[in-house]
């Protein structure tokens, strides 16, 4: 891992892992308006927390259009670092300029 | 087949990519979204009114209940049976009423006229009011969506 | 795909912005990746509005049906819970962005001069992204958040002269009531967020006109060092930082739903374990551990006026911090750094 890249992690993990800390502490106190969600079994009407989507089908709906959502996060960012990549190579090559359009012909 | 030069730039491929990806990823997105838009509100399967309201009934005369959100109109007939209507003017879906005297159901909105059958008589509604069937069960009348 | 572009750019003429951005230069160093905390607040501030106006088909604003609607939402409706958790997620990681956001600029010094104004809409922006957590926190009105918003109202009561009437404004009254609720409502999804989107557009165009600021350490060695064109080359990464942030957010929204509490009794004894939102929890454990009485004045007084002085002084602080080099600028950053420390440290304190 390059020293850039641990930085970065680092810093994710800095700014983002206080934020899961306190919401995580939140869901699980029990007078906060936090419980578990989804994963939760039978929650009978009279208690505190809401339960979310219980019904097989909509559980499975839910899974795969999340581990879609995931599996297209993953794709695109790999897309996305190409594509990056393409324009600083053209940016290095010096291609851009007022007249930006690549040139036709052999080779594009 | 072997092309002389590329159909398009590096650059416009992998946009174009990008762009396609991106825009499946929006469309699994769609249908939930739509079905949480337009939840549905279906109608009841039946509605039962307790017998002792409706079987003093005077001929001739129409009692209202609820169909689910719409209003309902439970007439009974001069020979002593019982027809319902959804009471929703086909034409506009204005609430209908009933003209004891004409023995007519109206609707204010455009003057629409259905006769005590519910037939559209007069005026632009384009079809008749929907029936609903009724049958007597114990001590409940209970209303039903025609088969 | 080819003449869809001509046509467009006869009528809108956006090559003109295009054109701009693609001159736009983003400088290359050390401390490079806060310039991507930026964008990523508006990639939250939209994920919100999407979400907050479906959340708004359903919601109802009444003492009565508040907490059933959400309970409604939260069950009934197909994903609703799933929405609902982006919400309330995605505000906690656009406030945390904010934050940060905040921190590179301080401590990089950005805010010295020409940009001082950025510097100042920018304080406006974060004082209205806390009132939107504020504000959105009562909504479910279940018993925490009726109990935090009563604590959170009654702050500015001590302020000599306005305090009562501040809270009287923001309260519609003596109490927490439903018209607190309409309140906070209205305040929510119409008054915060025209006054956000005028705000961002000064501070965006501010930026624009003064282009990045580089750390203090750059601009020492008198050249200028790499860069990157915005577009295409940052503007593709940070679309690659927007997908990461998105898996994130998806992935604690789904495993991490937050559930409604009991509706809200106004007569009710207030709940055990209060807390407000994070973001607030250095103030709260501060106001906690301020003494009732101070030189015979009143605790509570003295600390809101602290808080007041401390917040009025932050929005100034380009103004103080002119020589940012020199030895004052090197007391001011010790100051922040001893601020962040305290707010972190209370904020921790107040959880255990």
């Amino acid at each position: 891992m390059t020293a850039r890249r641990r930085w970065i992690s680092l810093l994710t993990a800095l700014a983002l892992g206080p934020c899961l800390v306190a919401g995580s502490l939140e869901a699980g106190s029990p007078d906060g308006p936090g419980a578990p969600a989804w994963q939760a079994a039978d929650k009978t009407p009279a208690e505190e927390s809401v339960a979310a989507p219980r019904p097989p089908k909509e559980r499975m709906e839910v899974s795969v259009l999340v581990a879609w959502t995931w599996l297209s996060i993953l794709v695109l960012f790999w897309l996305v670092r190409l594509r990056a990549r393409e324009a600083d190579r053209v940016y290095r090559l010096g291609l851009r300029g007022p007249t930006a359009k690549p040139p036709k012909g052999a080779g594009h | 087949m072997k092309l002389p030069y590329s159909l398009f730039s590096r650059r416009a491929f992998l946009n174009g990519l990008i762009g396609g990806w991106a825009a499946a990823l929006g469309a699994a997105f769609i249908r939930p979204v739509i079905k949480y838009i337009l939840p549905p509100t279906p109608e009841p399967d039946q509605v039962s009114l307790p017998l002792a309201d409706v079987k003093d009934m005077a001929a001739g005369s129409v009692h209202g209940f609820a169909w689910g959100n719409k209003p309902g109109l439970l007439k009974k007939a001069e020979d002593g049976s019982f027809i319902a209507f959804v009471g929703v003017c086909t034409h506009l879906d204005c609430n209908v009423s009933y003209i004891p005297e004409q023995k007519r159901f109206y609707c204010a909105c455009h003057e629409g006229w259905y006769d005590e059958n519910g037939l559209n008589i007069a005026g632009p509604p384009p079809s008749p009011l929907r029936r609903l069937e009724v049958s007597v069960e114990g001590d409940e009348m209970i209303v039903r969506k025609q088969a | 795909m080819k003449t869809l572009r001509p046509w467009f750019e006869e009528r809108l003429g956006l090559g003109a912005v295009i054109g701009f951005l693609e001159k736009k230069e983003v400088p290359q160093h050390r401390h490079t990746i806060f310039y991507y905390t930026g964008s990523s607040i508006l990639f939250f501030l939209g994920i919100q509005i999407v979400t907050g106006v479906l959340l708004a088909l359903y919601y109802r604003p009444t003492l009565a049906e508040a907490n059933a609607s959400v309970a409604r939402i939260v069950t009934e409706l197909p994903l609703g819970w799933l929405l609902r958790s982006v919400h309330s997620w995605s505000s906690t990681f656009m406030i945390a962005i904010v934050f940060i956001h905040l921190l590179g600029v301080a401590f990089t010094k950005a805010y010295r001069r020409p940009r001082e104004a950025t510097w100042v809409t920018g304080v406006l922006l974060l004082a209205v992204s806390l009132a939107f957590g504020f504000t959105g926190y009562l909504l479910p009105w279940d018993e925490l958040s009726l109990a935090a918003t009563k604590v959170g109202t009654n702050l500015p009561r001590p302020i000599p002269v306005v305090g009562a009437w501040l809270t009287g404004i923001m309260r519609a009254g003596e109490d927490v009531t439903g018209d607190t609720l309409s309140r906070f409502f209205i305040f929510h999804v119409s008054v915060l967020p025209l006054a956000l989107l005028a705000i961002v557009g000064v501070h965006l165009f501010l930026v624009q006109r003064h282009g990045m600021s580089v750390p203090l350490e750059e601009e020492r060695k008198g050249v200028q060092g790499p860069v990157l064109p915005f577009w295409p080359n940052f503007a593709f990464r940070e679309a690659g930082v927007w997908l990461i942030l998105l898996g994130l957010l998806v992935t604690v929204a789904v495993f991490a739903a937050p559930g409604l509490g009991p509706q809200a009794d106004l007569m009710a004894a207030a709940p055990e374990g209060i807390k407000p939102e994070w973001y607030f929890l250095f103030l709260f454990q501060t106001l906690k551990l301020f003494p009732a009485r101070i030189l015979g004045l009143n605790g509570e007084m003295v600390a809101v006026l602290i808080m007041m002085a401390g917040m009025g002084l932050f929005t100034l602080l380009p103004f103080f911090d002119d020589r940012p080099a020199g030895r004052k600028g090197k007391i001011i950053t010790g100051l922040m750094g001893a601020g962040l420390a305290y707010a972190v440290g209370m904020s921790i304190w107040s959880l255990l």
